[in-house]
């Protein structure tokens, strides 16, 4: 039973550092912009689907999976661009339904371009199983486990360190004012989308040699990832990814040991406690409305 | 008669405290001020008389009930009514809808009835249509009634909230700073409002910085600052007080 | 009464059109569709466009009517009417159940958690097989019939539906033009303002919330008999969306908006089939267009251009007519 509960944790690491991602680009497009981007998952699907398809056309794997990042930051761009700038100003539900339109035009995108099937993606390094302890696991849960580590860290250093990412961050806390310092808001705004897109499509190239992708694989992903962002606290990208490792753990040792038809349903029932209970999530803080 | 009483007020928000430890008493009929620098707690104070936040201690007594623990809709069913320092005014109405929604205490549709339109729902849609035209004569605005809300320029939109609240038939009105932003003209016009509003009866409890306003029209004065009772009295006294002018202008070094 | 001419002139349409076409799939078939929309349409604007606020769940509502009338019809062999009033007991029961935690949340927060709560619902009418049918449906659901006459034929439930699905709008129009609908509309504008007015906000948005989920539940059984057949596909996060897209797309806060919307958004499929493999790419894309441009809805934009469009010819009336008037002074730019 231990054991079990062992591999159960170790899957659930892995599928959880997926969910940590797709809830850090979440955060970054809701922190920049306040936006619920409800079309996250589908860069992922993007990221993985591109990737196929151009290993398919005889592309070397590596640089497929560069040139897969590349195409879905460009697709960030173009939402921020085309989708979110024009609406500035709209109201909440508004918004909503803009990004939700997205997320059906890209899925519609992917559908015609390559179909209703499934594909699957060599794995980085290989599918020996490796043994750690009671858990096993292949090498491409480490792959997935240490990149999101890799790349969690250089968000952090970006925003924390940098003075671009200090921009952005100035952007989400006030328009106006970090356009008066002299912060091309636009820019960041773009760049934030782009970010938070590529960080999508890395998750997507990551998890797709386990989990397969198709043209709606992104739909319950983003969805996950959005409860991870909201476990966390919307508005802290650490929360996020803190988030999503719980949110993999707690699904992984739920659809184990009791149930595994109500695996999907665990995310929502923990979203609904958070709401009900913590809305400000497990990191992020109350506000107060001034009247 | 006192109507409203304050007793040993505290409301603090976190390490910050807003009001500290303050009592007061207004009489049924008069005008009843408020003044003080910008932080003094004004605004604290009638958000603690609606309901809106909970004071950290001491109570207030309307017309002999405490109202800790009421809802704000509920302090409103006691005769309590309000305008607001930054406009509450429903902009996806007109502005008979507006002042419609202020005759809500005294009419009882409900969903039910309203979807099966009884009779008794046109009846009191024609009353509630009558008061409100009627608020909105006394405020001088009856002659835009079916105008957006949203299309009116900032003056009408503060007597807009007046005759809202008036449609209510308040016994108390608390009014925050009803003459900020307001011109000369405005504001003599608005002084005339209050008059009338306190010649119908209705207690009013006044936040202004408009001294001149004040200073007029008032019976008593408080001045609060830094949250704390620095002086109480008539307008004349107020003014004499040392420790207002020292508040306001400073000392002799 | 001038008040309801707009609704008599969409009931005469909805009348009169099965009178020309009665054999037209068209009309019977896709127009049958289109009024049931209808009913979960305005039930959701006046949660949404009228109270100002979000669900992405309401089509759990849709079929847990649905699923009451189909499980209690086929395992219990109720009488369809009683089972159809259990389900809207059920539904009753339990959106208020959920409405007061569900409630208190605002924004993305309250659309994530009525989200949530759709697909919730959604896996267990797919997990618990044993009653529901599972992923496969259930079937065999038998026809309503209304003293003795058995609802069975396209007309019959054109019929029925359409009787159904005016009295959504009728409801809605005499709740907005009353007291009640003033209260969904203050708590909208301002609910501090509206507190200080005397509406116990609070219990306005719970009951909206549980009317709007009532008429989805009254749509849901309707269906079920209509289709004799319901499986859990129906009821998901996609047909959610569609009905919130009805009522932002077609207009908020307007009954008829919300009716229009309905029209667009079930006839916009059919017509996107010629496209074929482009119809999801097409759909998304009138989504984002339709929400950037015309954030106050496809009816209210419609509308308004009609009236700028009344306006210039009248004033062009009237320059013709007065050409012989010369202005007294040439006009002067304001300062």
């Amino acid at each position: 039973m231990f054991d079990q509960i062992i591999q159960f944790l170790a899957t659930g690491l892995s599928v959880g550092s997926t969910y940590a991602l797709v809830g850090l680009g979440f955060a970054i497009i809701y922190n920049a912009s306040g936006v619920v981007n409800f079309a996250q998952g589908e860069f992922v699907m993007l990221g993985a689907m591109s990737a196929v398809g151009l290993l398919a056309a005889g592309v070397p794997y590596p640089l497929a999976l560069l040139v897969a990042i590349l195409i879905v930051t460009l697709v960030g761009f173009s939402l921020n661009k085309f989708a979110i700038e024009p609406a500035r100003g709209a109201s909440v539900v508004a918004t909503i339904i803009i990004t939700i339109g997205a997320s059906i035009f890209l899925r519609g995108a992917a559908l015609l371009i390559w179909g209703k099937d499934i594909f699957s993606m060599p794995a980085f390094s290989g599918n020996e199983p490796i043994e750690i302890g009671a858990a096993t696991v292949v090498p491409q849960n480490i792959w997935i486990m240490g990149i999101t580590v890799v790349l969690v860290l250089l968000v952090r250093y970006f925003f924390d360190k940098t003075l671009y990412g200090k921009a952005i961050l100035a952007c989400s806390c006030n328009k106006t004012a970090a356009g008066l310092v002299g912060i091309n808001v636009k820019l960041m705004l773009l760049t934030s989308y782009g970010l938070s897109a590529a960080i999508g499509a890395v998750a997507g190239l990551l998890i797709a040699p386990i989990a397969f992708t198709s043209f709606d694989a992104g739909t319950m992903l983003g969805l996950k990832g959005f409860s991870a962002a909201i476990l966390g606290g919307m508005g802290s990208g650490m929360g996020a990814v803190a988030g999503g490792l719980v949110l993999g753990v707690l699904e992984s040792l739920g659809a184990g040991l009791i149930s595994s038809g109500y695996k999907d349903a665990m995310a929502f029932v923990i979203i609904l406690a958070v709401l009900f209970f913590k809305p400000s999530g497990l990191f992020g803080f109350k506000s107060v409305d001034r009247v | 008669m006192t109507i409203l009483q304050a007793q040993n007020i505290d409301k603090y928000f976190g390490g910050i405290a807003a009001v500290t430890d303050l009592s007061f008493e207004v009489e049924k009929g008069v005008i009843y001020s408020v003044i003080g620098p910008n932080g003094a707690g004004k605004t604290t104070l009638f958000n603690m008389l609606c309901g809106y936040y909970v004071p950290n201690g001491g109570t207030i007594t309307f017309a002999g009930k405490c109202l800790s623990g009421l809802q704000t809709h509920q302090i409103a069913a006691l005769g309590v009514s309000r305008t607001f320092q930054n406009l509450q005014v429903f902009y996806n109405m007109t502005v008979l809808e507006n002042v419609m929604v202020g005759c809500h205490l005294r009419t009882h549709t409900g969903l039910i009835k309203a979807a099966l339109r009884l009779p008794s729902v046109v009846r009191e849609e024609r009353q509630v249509r009558e008061w409100s035209m009627e608020a909105l004569e006394i405020c001088g605005l009856a002659h835009l009634a079916d105008r957006e809300a949203g299309s009116l320029p900032y003056g009408e939109l503060k007597r807009l909230e007046i005759a809202r609240a008036l449609a209510s038939q308040p016994a108390f009105l608390a009014m925050d700073e009803p003459a900020a932003g307001l011109n000369d003209t405005e504001t003599v016009e608005m002084r005339e409002l209050i008059l009338r509003l306190k010649g119908r009866g209705i207690t009013i409890l006044l936040v202004e910085h408009n001294m001149g306003l004040v200073m007029q029209i008032s019976d008593r004065v408080l001045v609060l600052g830094f949250g704390c009772l620095l002086a109480e009295g008539t307008p004349q006294q107020v003014q004499n007080d040392p420790a207002v002018i020292k508040a306001y202008l400073g000392e002799d070094v | 009464m001038k008040r309801l001419s707009g609704f008599y002139v969409y009931a005469a349409l909805v009348a009169i059109l099965p009178m020309f076409f009665p054999d037209n799939y068209f009309v019977t078939v896709v127009g049958a569709t289109i009024l049931l929309n209808v009913i979960l349409a305005v039930g959701l604007n006046l949660f949404i466009g009228y109270a100002g606020q979000i669900s992405l769940g309401h089509a759990a509502f849709f079929g847990i009517g649905a699923y009451s009338s189909a499980v209690l019809t086929t395992r219990f062999e109720l009488n369809a009417w009683l089972a159809m009033l259990l389900g809207l007991g059920l539904v009753y029961v339990v959106a208020n159940l959920i409405a007061r935690p569900i409630l208190k949340l605002k924004g993305h927060y309250l659309a994530m958690a009525t989200l949530g709560f759709g697909i919730i619902v959604n896996i267990i009418l797919v997990q618990e097989s044993s009653w529901s049918g599972g992923p496969d449906g259930l079937g065999n659901i038998p026809n309503l019939s209304l003293f003795g006459f058995e609802i069975d034929s396209d007309l019959r439930w054109y019929g029925v539906i359409a009787f159904f699905s005016l009295a959504a709008v009728l409801v809605s129009l005499n709740i907005i033009d009353s007291r009640a609908g003033r209260e969904l509309r203050a708590v909208h504008g301002s609910e501090f303002a509206a507190q200080m007015m005397g509406v116990d906000t609070v219990r306005t948005r719970n009951n909206v919330f549980v009317l709007s989920a009532m008429f989805a539940s009254l749509a849901g059984s309707l269906f079920a008999h209509q289709q004799s057949f319901v499986s859990p596909e129906s009821f998901g996060f996609g047909f959610s969306i569609e009905i919130v897209t009805m009522v932002v797309l077609g207009g908020m806060a307007s009954t008829y908006g919300a009716v229009f919307g309905a029209i667009v958004l079930t006839l916009l499929p059919e017509t996107l089939v010629v496209f074929e493999d482009y119809e999801m790419l097409i759909f998304g894309a009138i989504l984002m267009g339709g929400m950037i441009f015309m954030p106050q809805g496809l009816f209210v934009f419609l509308t308004q251009k009609l009236r700028e469009l009344l306006k210039r010819q009248r004033t062009r009336a009237n320059k013709v007519s007065n050409q012989s008037v010369k202005p007294s002074k040439p006009l002067e730019c304001d300062s």
